[in-house]
């Protein structure tokens, strides 16, 4: 595979076609090179190489093609089923929705799309798109992550899923780790980058740290897309040999905020690889890119025209506005910023304000400070429901493992609730303080703000 | 196996002054939650959270929207020896 293949294939290929244009240019060129590594780092690994992923998007896209159905619901298992289904979908023009698990049951508002799964055939039983029909360009359907809400559906066009890959020679032929769900916008961009420029999909087994450590080790992946939750997760519990043999060059973090000290744990962790902070939501796509290692974004941004005609802006209550277009209206992102020095940090979403008895409090407050606690290796805070003050700050904290000389879990917990009476009101303490294994994380990798289930004994 | 109810109840309240940073003490039934013991509303809703957690109900989030009143500690115990029952009958 030359340069000049791929690029002549993204310059000239429209959009929809261009991710199976690009996969067929590369089977051509380089057939037996390892497009995707599934089970990495675990006993089941095994790779597809690009003339097999080729040839599984032609398959489906004549399958595709003469059924005609007014849409594809994918509800493939492999990933590299997944792919070939998009791929294919965009080449033949019709419609694709990718839904994750959590998303399933919207799949009611597509009922008349035809559901396919790994066996890549197009059941007889779906309707057929009536001569004629047209509903503009292909697109694809995604659900949106549900931090903050159940997720819904939302509806882009492939020249705004595939608008963020990067498409230098520099981008070619690297090693890019999936630990995103693969029918969520992160994980879209992630393997429809890899894939576009000839690289490695490299999928972990498991989504543990020492798994997903094995993967970028035995995989030699370049690149880490990870949110911060999952990042602190590695640092915190991986296998320090094993991280310590990491070559990553590049960690692209996103979908939450990250944090000072996590920045520089990685830095101190990953020392040859660049990391920056990608602002971006499956309704605007990608915003912005942070790429000096510090946590939030330069102050100077705010209220001036930025790269592509973007500008963002502040409600009085500190929510983040971003205007797309110089034309477009201001869209809210639900992410609240305070100014910090010459930086604006986030602060929270406003969705995860917790109210205790009519006082607010930002549940990342307080998961950075027990985090700043010794002996606590990760945090995430949310809001019990209570009839008596409509919520309570709840709690649960990560203890490192081994725990630090002369300390106990209890002397750890002990000294957490002392710290957070220390700096935080009273209504900001967590009232409920658990000791878990791991922390509880959305399908989407982010922290999740969710109640834990309550038990019954 | 269940802790009987007023165990469980004066663990509860006992957990919440320790994690409060105060001492710990007795705890009798005869007692004034806010008077005697100096449990703020904070520590009343913490002491519900606690308990549905060892007892498995919250007579207070009642479907009916109505909050039955307590002012001491026998209170408590009749309220969730009600709901306990209460939710037993139903399983």
């Amino acid at each position: 595979m030359t340069t000049l293949d791929l690029s002549r294939v993204h310059a000239e290929a429209s959009a929809p076609h261009r991710l199976a244009v690009a996969l067929r240019e590369i089977a051509r060129r380089s057939p037996g090179e390892t497009a995707i590594v599934v089970a990495a780092g675990g006993p089941d690994r095994r790779r597809i190489d690009y003339a097999s992923l080729a040839a599984m998007v032609d398959r489906f896209e004549e399958a595709v093609t003469a059924a005609r159905p007014v849409g594809v619901v994918v509800r493939a298992r492999k990933v590299e089923s997944l792919v070939a289904i998009a791929a294919a979908c965009g080449a033949a023009g019709v419609p694709v929705a990718l839904l994750a698990d959590d998303a399933r049951d919207l799949a009611g508002e597509l009922r008349d799309w035809t559901v396919v799964d790994d066996s890549l055939t197009v059941p007889a039983s779906g309707l057929s798109r009536p001569s004629g029909y047209d509903e503009g360009p292909p697109h694809v359907v995604v659900a949106t992550s549900g931090t903050s809400g159940p997720p819904k559906l939302v509806q882009r066009t492939w020249d705004a899923v595939l608008a963020a890959a990067r498409l230098a020679e520099q981008w070619h032929g690297l090693g890019w780790l999936l630990v995103y769900d693969a029918t969520r916008w992160a994980g879209i961009q992630v393997w429809a980058q890899s894939l576009l420029t000839g690289g490695r999909l490299v999928v972990p087994a498991l989504r543990d740290p020492d798994t997903v450590a094995r993967a970028i080790v035995d995989e030699q992946a370049a690149i880490l897309p990870a949110t911060p939750t999952l990042l602190r997760r590695l640092l915190a519990s991986a296998d320090r040999s094993l991280l310590s043999r990491a070559k990553l060059a590049r960690i692209t973090l996103g979908g939450e905020a990250a944090d000072g000290p996590l920045l520089e744990q990685a830095k101190a962790a990953f020392p040859g690889a660049r990391i920056s902070h990608v602002y971006a939501t499956t309704e605007l796509g990608e915003v912005f890119r942070v790429t000096d290692g510090r946590p939030g974004f330069p102050a100077q941004w705010l209220g001036r025209e930025m790269p592509g005609g973007i500008r963002l802006s502040t409600r009085r209550d500190g929510e983040l506005l971003v205007q797309l277009s110089r034309d477009s209206a201001d869209v809210a992102t639900g992410d609240l910023v305070e100014l910090r020095g010459d930086r604006y940090e986030f602060s929270g979403r406003r969705s995860d304000v917790i109210v205790v008895g009519g006082a607010k409090v930002l549940p990342r407050r307080v998961e950075d400070l027990l985090r700043s606690v010794s002996g606590i290796a990760d945090a995430r805070v949310y809001g019990q429901p209570s009839a008596i003050t409509s919520e309570l700050v709840a709690a649960e904290i990560v203890l490192v493992d081994p725990l630090p000389e002369g300390q106990t879990p209890e002397s750890i917990r002990a000294a957490a609730l002392v710290a957070c009476r220390g700096s935080l009101e009273p209504h900001g303490v967590p009232r409920i303080l658990d000791i878990v294994s791991r922390i509880k994380t959305t399908s989407a990798g982010k922290t999740s703000r969710r109640p834990v289930a309550t038990t019954t004994p | 196996m269940t802790a009987s109810i007023p165990d469980a109840i004066a663990t509860a309240i006992r957990t919440v002054l320790h994690d409060t940073g105060r001492s710990a003490r007795e705890v009798e039934s005869s007692m004034l939650l806010a008077t005697d013991l100096g449990l703020d509303s904070l520590d009343l809703a913490q002491t519900i959270v606690l308990l549905e957690r060892s007892l498995g109900v919250d007579p207070f989030r009642a479907p009916n929207g109505a909050r039955p009143a307590i002012r001491t500690v026998g209170d408590l115990i009749s309220v969730y020896t009600e709901a306990v029952a209460s939710a037993a009958t139903k399983s």
